[in-house]
């Protein structure tokens, strides 16, 4: 009876050996430790034994089922291993194969622009104003120190719908309607961002519609050096830490002293290049220290408050930002452009 | 304004370049745009001496030149010109020499025979002159110098941009002003000194009146005698030249470089030509007749201002001169005008006639009225000099209103807190009367302002406060001598040291050091408004200057505003966005993540773009703002609706072959409250939305297919998800753009929360567009109302919800959307939701009906929903169904 189970066990692990698949080794598991296999057939003609030799057979049966039950399992997990690897070899694909796309949105890159002038803004506690696009004169003008027959009116050609309504030429009178808005000389901090018209002609550098940024500041004791100050913070957030601003004297009707402000260039970083044309400077934006007048008209007290506006050109900030040469491209709305946001 | 640096240079000893003197303008405030250097090219360019002259021996038209250019060795210059003669003085090209032409000379060989150089002509120096051949200059001219000298191009012209605020820069001497105080040099005017050499009294010869003192402020004049016509003299050419303007004759050129020079426009009339020798300022009569210098007959609108003599109108004041009375050889005596007209006025007519001279952009911003006399002197001495002209006695000046001086009172302290800056009062002086500024000191003014006695109030507060606190720790005596004995001797001295010693002394010396600093910090804070307060005479050259806020402006740009500290304002404000802006990104947020491009569009529109969307003439979205004066006539409207400005980008689009577009847009249209536009349009926020083009983009294992209208109709339902609008309802629309079939609407009760559809076939043809076009359209303002401004959680189900499917056969014509609803409305308690999986037209089922496949789906949120309960609600449903639609279930 030993021999017997000797012989099974060799044989037996033989099998389990020699099974190439996992059928093949579940039916060497039937075959000999299955309910009709080999082993347990043995263990069957066990009743045949004496008392005495039951207990020391038994053990050998048991010892080598638990032989072969381990040789079988470490055989499965070789086998399931090597199966598993057979088919991930068969699964393999082209990985260089594009992706399955979906269809991808953009902002519009003077979106994007205006948002990152917003957001510094905001941070810095202006509130976001707005204003209509279709203005009266008053607003347009009268209010900003323009009354009619200004000079500096030929600055900007307007578009007309009436002789007292226009579309507006910038977002200042926004300006006029935030603070009439406002009593008691209360402190205002706002940015007014939105479309203006004016009647240029369509080409690289000009657009009969842009974006406009506008900032009014009032408070009492507001300088020319707050002015400043918070100019060279927005353009070093805008374009970089290592931005210099220069602010060159110039006129506009509603602010005195009012300046033009250049930034260092942004490509050369002052140096002179074809961007800025040689000079290391980029005009950017008009500013001033509010007029008096312009205060008085919508109810401020130039005796108790001051205060600075500024304004700019989105397309401008958008095209530096973004290094682009033709205006145009922003308002043709070409897929192949406006996906590159 | 344009003016050579040599013309500065005759008033000023400076030696900056052209382009410092740029910089150095541009930053106080007076722009140069553009610097032309006319010497350019020409620095190796010398005059020469043509020394010996002979035939090339292997060419019959080259010539071989020995030339002459002041140095010890000729220089062999062969030419091919034929106007060269020996003897002749020409300009002569160097090696290295980089000539305006763009023409490089090198060494080279004409055939054989070495060439060291070029004889140059007109064209190739960029000069004006004959240029069929070599530029023979004159006998005299000296050999071996620079040719740019003797050509006078050894000058740079700076080109100013003027501000409109800047009148008096309008003239030589305004720069120079301004340039003396920039380089702090005295400049030196011209002395003006002439004889009023003939006997006659001016005022015997011409009358000269005003009728409109409100246009013209005052009108002088000088009459000139055995006037001499004749060309100019060189230097006054050239100085008129470098400034742009022509020489024409003595007379014309001498008012045209007074002005230039004094900034005060003049003109001059042909006294025998002047009816009745009398000149009046006066309002033109409408359809009278103007017969200008440029020879062009105008009639008069009426009310421009013209200078008449007793028949007619001889010139537009201050535009144009008249034809009749123009200077010519004949002209034996002159009547001369400087005068001084409203800028407004001179603006409306220069705008009307669309005459823009040298005198009126002057007028339009403004000139001296002061000036007018010095003017005509300038011009009679400059004549007088010429031996042109004699001179009259005395000036027929009309001057009914003397402009009265400004004065402005200011304190320095007010300058430098409007600028942030720190200048002393010396420094704030110095600037403004270095400009001209006649500066009177008005003493100390203090004036107590609130912030003051506040301050003061506040102080006193709290030494109550400190003497109740020692007199709990003192008794009355020792207080009562120690407390006023020292508050005594505070105010005696004002010295910080002897305060000092009073507080020692005093035994109290905490106290007292608290009382001093108090004091102290009020006093120095006090100091500021109490400055000197000064008053500043504006001088007459300065239209601009009103305001103390003028003075702060001269101080900053003087001294830089390099120099100018950076500061941030003081205090906090809380920064924000309003909700609507707010809802407007969130929109665009939403939509991008749709996979749409967000687009940026014009608002103007045309009749010709409502005509290709199908806008019938009788709708409302025909009613569009006219502009008045429009940039093209493709543009005379104002948009109505976003559609018309999306459309023309598709087109563009499709047209540079771009076939998946996406686009959206949020911007306003432009509803007139009525027309003709008497208010402000309505300006309604919309978004559109644009697709066309494959479902997915184009590749190797993507979806094909052409998107369609559920396409379309699936961004919009996401859309809305997005934005937390629930509950709407889904039913046939109509526009007049989309696809009367394929029109659908998105309502909540009666608003229309989005309009969507396909466009239809004839819009998209005749926008060119060969492919099916699906669009969207909503009303902002309507979005934000129905969008929910509370969020709120729909708890995750706690027992498990059964489904059952539904597939009934419905009449073609049925819409899903109506059984949809009346499913929901059936559903009973346990119903949780209805999707709608599978729609069938075909064989298999009867020409006339269709298949509609729901999944219903029923749970309850207390317990485990029984089959039977769900079979109860499902029977329920299928009745309804089968009542209202004629439903029966598919087999």
């Amino acid at each position: 009876m030993e021999q017997q189970i000797k012989d099974l066990r060799e044989r037996a692990g033989d099998a389990i050996k020699n099974s190439a698949t996992l059928k093949e080794l579940d039916e060497v598991r039937v075959k000999f430790l299955g309910k009709k296999g080999e082993l347990t057939g043995l263990l069957r003609g066990m009743s045949k034994l004496s008392a005495e030799e039951r207990p020391i057979v038994g053990k050998i049966v048991n010892e080598a089922r638990s032989e072969l039950e381990t040789l079988i399992a470490e055989k499965n997990s070789e086998l399931k291993a090597s199966e598993l690897q057979a088919k991930l070899a068969s699964e393999k694909i082209d990985v260089t194969l594009p992706g399955r796309r979906v269809h991808e949105g953009h902002f519009h890159p003077l979106t994007l622009t205006l948002n990152r002038v917003k957001e510094i803004f905001v941070s810095m506690g202006y509130s976001v104003e707005e204003g209509p696009e279709v203005e009266t004169d008053y607003y347009n003008f009268e209010a900003l120190n323009l009354p009619k027959d200004h000079p500096a009116r030929d600055m900007q050609d307007s578009f007309y719908i009436t002789e007292d309504i226009l579309l507006r030429t910038q977002t200042s009178p926004v300006q006029a309607r935030t603070m009439e808005r406002h009593k008691d000389n209360e402190p205002i901090r706002m940015i007014a961002p939105g479309r203006v018209y004016r009647r240029d002609d369509y080409d690289a550098s000009h657009s009969p519609m842009f974006t406009q940024v506008e900032g009014l500041v009032i408070d009492k004791g507001i300088s020319f050096a707050d002015l400043k100050g918070t100019l060279e913070d927005f353009s070093k957030k805008i374009f970089g830490e290592k931005t210099k601003i220069r602010l060159r004297p110039s006129f506009f009707p509603f602010t005195e002293p009012s300046a033009e402000v250049d930034v260092s260039c942004v490509m050369c970083h002052g140096a002179g290049c074809r961007v800025c044309q040689g000079t290391g400077w980029l005009e950017i934006l008009g500013a001033g220290m509010v007029h008096p007048d312009v205060l008085k008209m919508s109810g401020y007290d130039p005796d108790k408050v001051s205060g600075f506006a500024f304004g700019m050109g989105i397309e401008r900030i958008a095209m530096l930002t973004y290094g682009l040469d033709d205006m145009r491209l922003l308002y043709d709305n070409d897929v192949r452009f406006l996906k590159q946001f | 304004m344009q003016v050579s640096t040599k013309w500065l240079k005759d008033y000023i000893d400076i030696d900056l370049t052209a382009d410092e003197l740029a910089e150095k303008f541009t930053l106080a405030g007076i722009p140069v745009e553009n610097v032309i250097h006319a010497s350019e090219g020409l620095e190796k360019v010398v005059t020469g001496r043509i020394e010996e002259l002979k035939a090339h021996p292997d060419s019959d038209h080259l010539l071989i030149c020995q030339m002459n250019i002041g140095e010890e060795n000729l220089v062999q210059i062969i030419t091919g010109a034929s106007n060269v003669a020996e003897g002749q003085i020409v300009p002569v090209a160097l090696v290295g020499a980089n000539l305006p032409c763009g023409k490089k000379i090198s060494k080279g060989k004409m055939r054989g025979v070495a060439s060291n150089g070029m004889l140059c002509s007109a064209d190739e120096l960029n000069i004006e002159g004959d240029s069929s051949g070599i530029y023979i200059l004159p006998e005299d001219t000296p050999v071996g110098v620079p040719a740019a000298e003797v050509l006078g191009l050894d000058d740079d012209i700076l080109e100013f941009e003027l501000t409109a605020n800047r009148g008096d820069c309008f003239s030589v001497i305004g720069l120079v002003r301004e340039l003396a105080v920039l380089t702090k040099k005295t400049p030196r005017f011209p002395e003006i000194k002439f004889d009023e050499d003939d006997e006659r009294n001016a005022e015997d010869l011409v009358k000269i009146g005003i009728d409109a003192p409100d246009l013209c402020g005052r009108f002088s004049s000088r009459v000139l005698t055995n006037v001499k016509l004749a060309p100019s003299p060189d230097w006054m050419v050239k100085r008129l030249e470098g400034a742009g303007m022509r020489a024409i004759n003595n007379v014309v050129d001498v008012t045209n470089f007074v002005m230039l020079e004094m900034g005060q426009p003049l003109h001059a009339y042909d006294y025998d030509k002047v009816t009745w020798h009398q000149l009046t300022a006066r309002r033109a009569v409408e359809g009278e007749p103007l017969h200008t210098l440029d020879d062009t007959n105008r009639l008069a609108k009426g009310g421009e201002l013209v200078i008449a003599d007793a028949e007619k109108a001889a010139g537009l004041a201050g535009i144009m001169g008249g034809f009749e009375s123009e200077i010519t050889e004949a002209t034996k005596t002159v009547i001369l005008e400087a005068a001084s007209f409203n800028s407004a006025s001179i603006r409306r007519t220069s705008r009307a006639v669309g005459i823009h001279s040298e005198a009126s952009g002057r007028f339009e911003r403004g000139t001296n009225i002061n000036g007018t006399v010095v003017a005509l002197d300038r011009v009679a001495q400059l004549l007088q000099e010429m031996g042109a002209c004699s001179v009259c006695k005395g000036v027929v000046d009309v001057y009914p209103n003397p402009k009265p001086e400004i004065k402005i009172k200011f304190t320095p302290a007010q300058i430098n807190q409007r600028l942030g800056t720190n200048y002393s009062d010396k420094e704030i002086i110095d600037v403004l009367e270095a400009l001209g500024f006649k500066i009177e000191p008005l003493g100390v003014v203090d004036e107590l302002t609130d912030d003051v006695v506040d301050k003061f109030a506040t102080a006193t507060k709290n030494i109550g406060k400190a003497a109740r606190e020692i007199g709990k720790k003192s008794n009355v005596e020792s207080f009562m001598k120690n407390f006023g004995a020292s508050i005594g001797e505070l105010f005696k001295n004002t010295d910080a040291k002897a305060q000092d010693e009073v507080i020692k002394n005093s035994g109290v010396e905490g106290f007292m050091k608290n009382i001093s600093e108090t004091f102290g910090g009020i006093a120095k804070s006090v100091e500021i408004k109490i400055s000197s307060a000064y008053e500043a005479t504006v001088p007459d050259w300065r239209n601009d200057v009103k305001l103390p806020d003028d003075l702060s402006e001269e101080v900053a740009r003087i001294y830089g505003f390099d120099n100018i500290p950076s500061t941030l304002p003081k205090g906090n404000q809380q920064g924000r966005q309003s909700a609507t802006q707010n809802f407007i990104d969130k929109i665009k947020n939403i939509l991008s993540g749709l996979g749409m491009c967000e687009e940026l569009s014009f608002a103007f529109t045309s009749e010709a773009m409502f005509d290709k969307m199908r806008i019938p003439a009788d709708s409302e979205l025909r009613r569009a703002v006219p502009i008045m004066n429009p940039l093209t006539d493709e543009a005379p409207l104002l948009r109505t609706t976003l559609l018309a400005s999306i459309f023309e980008n598709a087109a563009r689009n499709f047209s540079r072959k771009n076939e998946d577009v996406r686009l959206f847009d949020v911007a306003p249209v432009f509803i007139p409250k009525n027309l003709p536009v008497t208010e402000l349009p309505l300006e309604k926020q919309q978004v559109v939305g644009l697709l066309m083009g494959r479902r997915e983009p184009k590749g190797w294992s993507q979806n094909p297919a052409q998107i369609d209208f559920y396409d379309a109709k699936g961004i919009v339902e996401e859309f809305l998800a997005g934005l937390s609008i629930n509950n709407y309802f889904v039913e046939a629309g109509e526009h007049y753009a989309l696809h009367p079939g394929k029109t659908a609407v998105f309502k909540k009760g009666r608003d229309i929360l989005v309009m969507v559809g396909e466009v239809h076939p004839a819009v998209a043809e005749a926008l060119g567009i060969k492919k099916k076009i699906y669009v969207f359209e909503a009303d902002v303002e309507t979005l934000q109302k129905f969008a929910a401004k509370k969020f709120s959680l729909e708890s995750l189900p706690k027992y498990p919800s059964i489904s059952r499917d539904l597939a009934i056969l419905v009449e073609h014509d049925t819409a899903a959307g109506d059984v949809e609803k009346i499913i929901v409305k059936s559903g009973g308690k346990f119903f949780k939701g209805v999707t709608l999986f599978d729609v069938y037209t075909g064989e298999r089922i009867p020409a006339d009906k269709k298949s509609l496949a729901f999944a219903l789906e029923f749970r309850s949120n207390e317990r485990t929903l029984t089959d039977e309960e769900a079979d109860e609600a499902f029977k329920n449903i299928l009745a309804a169904v089968e009542k209202d639609f004629g439903a029966t279930l598919r087999s």
